[in-house]
């Protein structure tokens, strides 16, 4: 495929020696220890592994949250490592969109207004190309009644699908989302997964996702495996059993 | 649930700051005035007792003495061979060869007699004959009085010449600058006789008393003891009076230490919810959660009251060691703390912690154990409960607008009193309403300028009840200021309207010979002179007042006056100022009979406040009547804005010595009373300052435990792409958002109070006093509470601002 090619020729994000260390001296803990990673564009990767596996970690460091103690990320060609916070802000702002498990939106403002505020702090105008993709966003994720709403006034699945449309609705070439269906149903939780796998497949987006759900892994392109801080296995396109290997000997 | 307790005391100390430091400084300050008030009354005491030196009795009523009572005294002091020392004092004019020290110095009076006198001298000698002069040793360093210098006390033909032979030291009680013999004293009029120190010579203190009380008619002859504990006492009530009115501002202070107070243990408890139904949830009974805190609240009391206290007595002493070391050890004497009003401190602090908790704890018992887990929620703006206190607060503010303009038309302060307060427990109660309106006008008119303020405002109303109670401790400040400021601006526009009626000219020079061009020309000339206009008039002799010029101003010598009505005088009748009237001993004749150069003629009299010397008025029409030659014999002065009336007094009193002329300043009287207002003013401004200072802690405490309580959203707010100085931005703009909204609201209610006020008092001694709108000051208020409210929120900011958004994300 075409895609293939694509994917060698360019990673949309990678870490290398990727090491983050809390304290120091003989209580210091490795969250991350010396990781080395691609990620392909145009897929939906999810980042799997039992708790303090270093999963958030990772995530929170490839997506500009938390500097690493060690070693670089570049994502979307830019490395973050050599960029100071106000840079790093405004790259997040830009390139990256992200989903997390719960407090997602902010209370005071309603639907739309959370969706456009990454815009809004840009300090730009909701320009047509962004208003046409909002339209078209709000569309595919079933919003469109429910843009005047409160975040109090949303079921939790409605409000993941907020966040989602937030993530979306910028020019963001990753979307980080965290446990996104941590706090849901299923019914919900895949409501909410398959919006994602649609953002892939149908608006050719990147997304990361950290879960410890196997269902919510299911719905993945791509899996990478971390245990204790290292990555197990990194499996592309892996079937059920694939994936519930790699996991039991992570366990 | 002792461990519960302790635990939760350490863990949220840091947010009990806020909270401590309103409760200390409340009860510190009504510390440092006891601290204050005592040293001031050991001084005062001190003085009172140094003030009769080798005395056996003094003679004299509370509040002086008469001159019958006086002079019988003094006669039977001569009979019997006793010795006296007169005390007493006045406001005198004073002049030192050709420099006016002022129109109102202080003259005391000195013994001749060693041991009799109450003075230290610390240069040169003591007074021997009566005219010899003692000053005050601060007073001859300001003014550059040396020894050998000739005083001239008084002015016109009563005026005194005296030598200064010697500099004292200052005293605290019936102290003055300078001071003079009794004897010349006497003679000068204004000085005041307070009593009689008196020596028995032949020691029978008895007979002597006896002797006394027969001749004086009110007069009391006490022993010097039982004298000096009378007029302590006095004394003390002064001090007294001034200690209860600044308990006044005491109060206003732990008013709005309640409100701080309140607020924070509403923010506090409504963050530990989920603690609190977690407790339930393992077993605490709703009491027990309840009484751990209050136990809580009772802790921060005591702590925040006992450091109040320590602190006030320690700011006590230092002030006291300040004054000393800057005004002199005789001004102040020593702390002594009352262990009644640090009680009454400290207890105080307690109860006013303990009622502003109150309300707040009792909302811990309703937490139910499912709220443990459920997310919390932010309350309802329109909940039951508010819209019972909007129609309350409604319905207080209609009742006591009604008793507003009732006390406005029946002239009454303390009506006007009652309405005010409760009018504004009445705004208070319509906060929630009012503020988050308010709030998110201001927001709209601020939203242009960027996400951070629109973000702020959102984040500044999100709940109603905090924001109006945050606001409202500022308000109390707020309005106080604003009402005095409005207040003070319009009674001193009637007082300046009344003092252009009584000093219509700035500076006059009067004389009894023809001024010639020369002399004109150099007053003309005088720096700060901003018009001179020569009076004509001639020399009259009248009974009771001997030679008097008789000056009748034409239409541009009036015009250039501050109050040319007040030198209009009716053809055919005379106008007589309080300087002539001075000399008619107060009792004018309906009709004066005035002799210019034996033509004589006969005018009704009518008597002016007005002053411009001694010279009469009378109608230029009426002037040409009288007969004689009228040529200038006076030069009527107006001065410059901000002309310093003592350099201007100085210059034109030595162009008036050479031309044989007399000086009247009248900008040294409105200098004063100028000064007395911006006095009064700024004492109360700087003591409102205090209660504005707890309620700038209020803001800076609602807008930390707001970053504490959203530490998630701005974790999130940053992942999206908020960059530092943004969320600083949208911190800040909070916090002014609500200083600007108080500062409006204060503003607002303060000027209606200070117009109610003005109609009501000051009305009524001047009924035409206009209402004057302190525009700049009122200003200043808006634009120095908006600042304050931004640098409140400057350390919380910066906290926020420090944290990862990594980090940030994991709170809970």
């Amino acid at each position: 495929m075409t895609t293939t090619t694509h994917e060698t020729s360019t990673t949309a994000a990678s870490a290398r020696g990727l090491t983050k260390t809390y304290g120091d001296g003989p209580a210091a803990v490795h969250a991350l220890d010396g990781i080395d990673l691609d990620l392909a564009p145009g897929r939906f990767t999810a980042v799997m592994g039992p708790s303090g596996s270093g999963k958030s970690t990772l995530m929170h460091c490839l997506a500009g949250l938390d500097r690493p103690t060690d070693g670089s990320i570049v994502v979307d060609g830019t490395d973050l490592t050599r960029l100071g916070d106000d840079d790093l802000t405004r790259f997040r702002r830009d390139r990256l969109g992200f989903v997390f498990q719960a407090f997602n939106l902010l209370p005071m403002l309603t639907a739309r207004q959370n969706i456009v505020l990454p815009i809004e702090l840009a300090g730009r105008r909701l320009d047509a190309t962004a208003a046409t993709r909002l339209d078209q966003v709000v569309d595919v994720l079933g919003l469109a009644d429910r843009l005047d709403h409160r975040p109090g006034e949303l079921s939790g699945g409605q409000q993941q699908r907020v966040a989602i449309a937030r993530a979306l609705v910028g020019d963001a070439s990753i979307v980080f989302a965290d446990e996104p269906t941590g706090n849901l149903d299923s019914t919900a939780s895949a409501e909410v997964l398959s919006y994602l796998r649609r953002s892939v497949r149908e608006l050719g987006r990147t997304v990361v996702m950290v879960t410890h759900e196997l269902d919510a892994a299911a719905y993945a392109d791509d899996v990478v495996v971390l245990a204790d801080g290292r990555i197990r296995s990194h499996l592309h396109a892996p079937s059920t059993d694939e994936l519930v290997d790699a996991l039991k000997v992570g366990a | 649930m002792r461990t519960v307790l302790i635990a939760s005391l350490r863990a949220h100390t840091r947010r009990y700051v806020a909270a401590f430091v309103a409760v200390t400084i409340a009860v510190g300050f009504v510390v440092v005035t006891n601290a204050l008030a005592s040293a001031t009354k050991a001084g005062l005491s001190q003085g009172v007792d140094d003030a009769y030196p080798a005395s056996d009795l003094v003679v004299g009523e509370r509040y002086g003495i008469s001159e019958h009572d006086l002079r019988a005294t003094l006669e039977t002091a001569r009979r019997e061979g006793d010795t006296t020392s007169v005390i007493a004092n006045g406001w005198l004019p004073v002049r030192s060869d050709d420099r006016t020290l002022g129109s109102e110095v202080t003259v005391g009076t000195v013994s001749t007699d060693d041991t009799m006198r109450r003075q230290d001298v610390t240069t040169g000698r003591a007074p021997r004959s009566d005219r010899e002069a003692l000053v005050d040793r601060g007073a001859a360093k300001a003014d550059g009085i040396a020894i050998g210098d000739v005083l001239t006390l008084g002015s016109g033909p009563q005026g005194q010449e005296v030598t200064v032979v010697g500099l004292a030291d200052s005293v605290s009680y019936l102290g003055a600058d300078v001071y003079v013999p009794w004897p010349t004293l006497s003679r000068v009029p204004g000085a005041q006789a307070d009593a009689v120190s008196y020596r028995v010579g032949d020691g029978a203190v008895g007979r002597r008393t006896a002797q006394l009380e027969d001749v004086v008619d009110d007069a009391q002859v006490r022993t010097r003891p039982a004298y000096v504990d009378d007029r302590v006492t006095m004394v003390n009530q002064g001090v007294d009076v001034i200690s209860y009115l600044l308990l006044l501002f005491a109060a206003i202070a732990a008013f709005v230490a309640v409100l701080v107070i309140a607020n924070t243990f509403t923010i506090l408890f409504a963050q530990r919810t989920r603690d609190f139904a977690l407790l339930r949830c393992v077993g605490a009974t709703g009491r027990q959660v309840l009484r751990s805190v209050r136990v809580e609240s009772f802790a921060l009391a005591v702590v925040a009251s006992v450091i109040g206290v320590v602190g006030g007595a320690g700011a006590g002493y230092g002030l006291t060691a300040l004054v000393r070391a800057f005004a002199g050890p005789e001004r102040i004497g020593a702390v002594s703390l009352s262990p009644s009003w640090l009680v009454a401190a400290f207890v105080g602090g307690v109860v006013v912690t303990w009622i502003a908790a109150w309300w707040p704890t009792r909302a811990v018992t309703r937490v139910s154990p499912l709220a443990a887990l459920r997310p919390a929620e932010s309350p309802g703006v329109r909940s039951r409960g508010g819209r019972v206190r909007a129609g309350l607060g409604l319905a207080v503010v209609a009742a006591s607008t009604a008793v507003l303009v009732g006390a406005v038309t029946a002239n009454s302060l303390p009506v006007l009193l009652v309405g005010g307060m409760a009018s504004f427990v009445g705004v208070l109660l319509l906060g929630p309403v009012i503020v988050p309106a308010l709030l998110r006008a201001v927001g709209r008119l601020l939203r242009r300028t960027g996400p951070s303020l629109r973000i702020a405002s959102a984040n500044a109303v999100r709940n109603p009840r905090r924001s109006a109670a945050t606001t409202a401790s500022l308000l109390v400040g707020v309005t106080l200021t604003t009402a005095v400021l409005t207040g003070m601006a319009s009674a001193r526009g009637a007082i300046e309207s009344q003092m252009d009626a009584q000093h219509p000219v700035d500076v006059a020079l009067t004389g009894e010979t023809s001024i010639g061009a020369a002399t004109l020309r150099q007053v003309a000339d005088t720096r700060g002179v901003t018009a001179a206009r020569a009076v004509n008039g001639v020399v009259a002799t009248a009974k009771g007042l001997g030679s008097v010029p008789v000056l009748g101003p034409d239409e541009t010598a009036r015009r250039s006056t501050l109050d040319p009505a007040a030198l209009h005088a009716v053809p055919g009748r005379v106008l007589v100022p309080p300087d002539v009237l001075g000399d008619l001993d107060g009792e004018v004749p309906d009709r004066l009979t005035l002799d210019v150069d034996g033509r004589r003629t006969t005018l009704p009299t009518r008597v002016v406040g007005s002053e411009w010397g001694r010279a009469l008025v009378v109608n230029p029409a009426t002037l040409r009547g009288l007969g004689g030659d009228p040529a200038p014999l006076a030069v009527w002065v107006q001065a410059a804005d901000g002309t310093d009336p003592d350099t201007l007094g100085g210059d034109l009193g030595a162009v008036a010595r050479d031309a044989d002329l007399d000086t009247t300043n009248a900008l040294k009287d409105r200098a004063y009373v100028d000064l007395q207002l911006d006095v009064l003013v700024y004492a109360v401004l700087g003591l409102l300052g205090i209660a504005v200072a707890i309620a700038l802690v209020g803001i800076a405490n609602t807008v930390g435990l707001s970053v504490l309580e959203r530490g998630r959203e701005h974790a999130l707010l940053r992942a999206l792409g908020l960059t530092r100085r943004q969320l600083r931005r949208v911190l800040a703009a909070e916090g002014l958002l609500l200083a600007v909204v108080a500062a409006v609201i204060g503003t607002v209610l303060g000027t209606a109070y200070g117009w109610l006020g003005v109609l009501t008092i000051v009305r009524t001694a001047v009924p035409d006093a206009p209402l004057v709108m302190p525009w700049t000051e009122l200003g200043a208020v808006v634009v120095v509470a908006a600042l304050a409210g931004l640098a409140a929120c400057v350390l919380p900011a910066r906290r926020a601002a420090r944290i990862a958004p990594a980090q940030g994300l994991t709170l809970d």
